[in-house]
């Protein structure tokens, strides 16, 4: 009798495990956002002006247009700006030739005393197109970007006719 | 703060939200140079101070935003941009951020929570009273009617002398020429009756016959004499002759 009921009890257990699942699972999400806590935006769109045949530049004094970068942090020292003027148009006739490129990025208005210093601190990449602030103060800085493009390798000669288009660029980067 | 600042009427309703000033300072870096932005309170204290050290610091433009509660505006006093050390500042601009709530008073808005139609107010009209106007009254008052009724009696006298010489000149004449024409017709008559018989006109019969009224007297306006009419109208005479009676 005594073994009879061991018998069963061993088949009762092994009749149980082949009946339940051999592990238990759950998928459980977990879900956040990140709100940029640096913006970059347009103020001034810029536009060329044509004081000769070869020459494009957004100096105002040639009817041009210098454009306006605004960036707007609300965290110092976590992000960095790196704002380039062009080298290249975006779109344009079909160019045979050349074209030089020059320009310059500064500080032009800030929202912080502080922020005066972002120029003498900035430093340049890229072969000089590129100018990486340290933004170490919250608030908002204002930067300009000039370009020029001369066309002719140096020799003068007239771009040909037809719109132009050429693109800052302006990042927040993280540091 | 005044309306002049603000740009619109400054009343109750009206609250401040936030600043946006902006300047250039004018400073060489080396120098020590600060600036604030401020507004007073009007009892005491300042609403807002800004400062920012230019001290060491190239000189930029700054364009600042300033957050503030909602204020209200009849809260603020004296502004200024109030400098330290060395530099100036150009170019300086301070634009107040504002809300007006147009409820705060029911009455500004007839779709106000609260409006309560307004009861016109009748305006006090002072009346015109001529009996007690002060000209009129002037106008009014007895003067010296002696003398004007002796000027008015004087003259009224010479013109009823000067009517009834008239009449006397004309009756004379009329009653001369009636007499020369009677005289003269009377001896005609008797020079007539002298050389005629008139026994057959005294014997002579009118046939019975009924004469119809054959002339028509139209009417017409016949005027009224108004010199007899202002004659009569005078108690002038009258007067005279009984204070005649009494001299």
């Amino acid at each position: 009798m005594k073994k009879l009921i061991t018998i069963f009890l061993v088949m009762g257990i092994s009749g149980c495990a082949l009946l339940m699942p051999k592990k238990a699972e759950a998928d459980t999400s977990i879900s956040g956002s990140i709100e940029s806590r640096c913006t970059v935006n347009t103020d001034t769109a810029g536009y060329y002006g044509n004081p000769s045949a070869n020459t494009l530049t957004t100096l105002p004094a040639s009817n041009g247009q210098v454009p306006i970068v605004r960036i707007d942090t609300t965290l110092a020292n976590a992000y960095k700006a790196q704002i380039s003027y062009p080298t290249s148009f975006s779109s344009s006739p079909s160019l045979s030739d050349s074209v030089t490129w020059s320009g310059a990025v500064a500080v032009v208005q800030t929202s912080v005393s502080g922020m005066s210093a972002y120029q003498a601190a900035s430093t340049v990449t890229n072969g000089g197109a590129m100018r990486v602030y340290n933004l170490t103060l919250a608030g908002t800085t204002w930067f300009s970007v000039s370009s020029q493009a001369l066309y002719g390798g140096g020799q003068a000669k007239p771009f040909p006719g037809g719109s132009y288009t050429a693109v800052v660029v302006a990042e927040c980067v993280a540091q | 703060m005044s309306s002049s600042v603000l740009g619109i009427d400054v009343q109750d309703g009206l609250d401040i939200s936030g600043v946006i000033y902006t300047y250039l300072p004018v400073k060489n870096v080396v120098d020590d140079f600060t600036v604030t932005v401020q507004a007073k309170h009007a009892d005491t204290g300042f609403i807002f101070q800004d400062t920012e050290d230019w001290s060491g610091l190239p000189a930029i433009r700054i364009k600042k935003a300033l957050a503030l509660p909602y204020t209200p505006v009849s809260l603020f006093g004296e502004s200024a941009i109030v400098t330290t050390g060395t530099g100036t500042i150009e170019d300086a601009s301070v634009i107040y951020m504002y809300r007006f709530d147009t409820c705060y008073d029911p009455q500004n808005d007839p779709g106000c929570p609260g409006y309560i139609p307004p009861v016109p107010k009748i305006p006090k009209i002072d009346f015109y009273d001529a009996l007690e106007d002060e000209f009129v009254e002037m106008a009014l008052e007895e003067t010296d009617s002696d003398l004007i009724e002796d000027k008015e009696m004087k003259e009224t006298d010479e013109e009823e002398e000067d009517e009834e010489r008239l009449e006397v000149a004309f009756a004379a004449t009329s009653n001369a020429l009636t007499i020369a024409n009677t005289a003269t017709q009377a001896s005609v008559l008797d020079a007539i009756n002298k050389a005629t018989n008139f026994n057959s006109y005294y014997i002579a019969q009118i046939p019975g016959k009924i004469y119809q009224e054959t002339i028509v007297l139209p009417d017409s306006r016949l005027p009224d004499n108004r010199k007899v009419f202002r004659s009569l109208a005078k108690d002038t005479l009258m007067n005279q002759m009984i204070e005649e009676q009494y001299k």
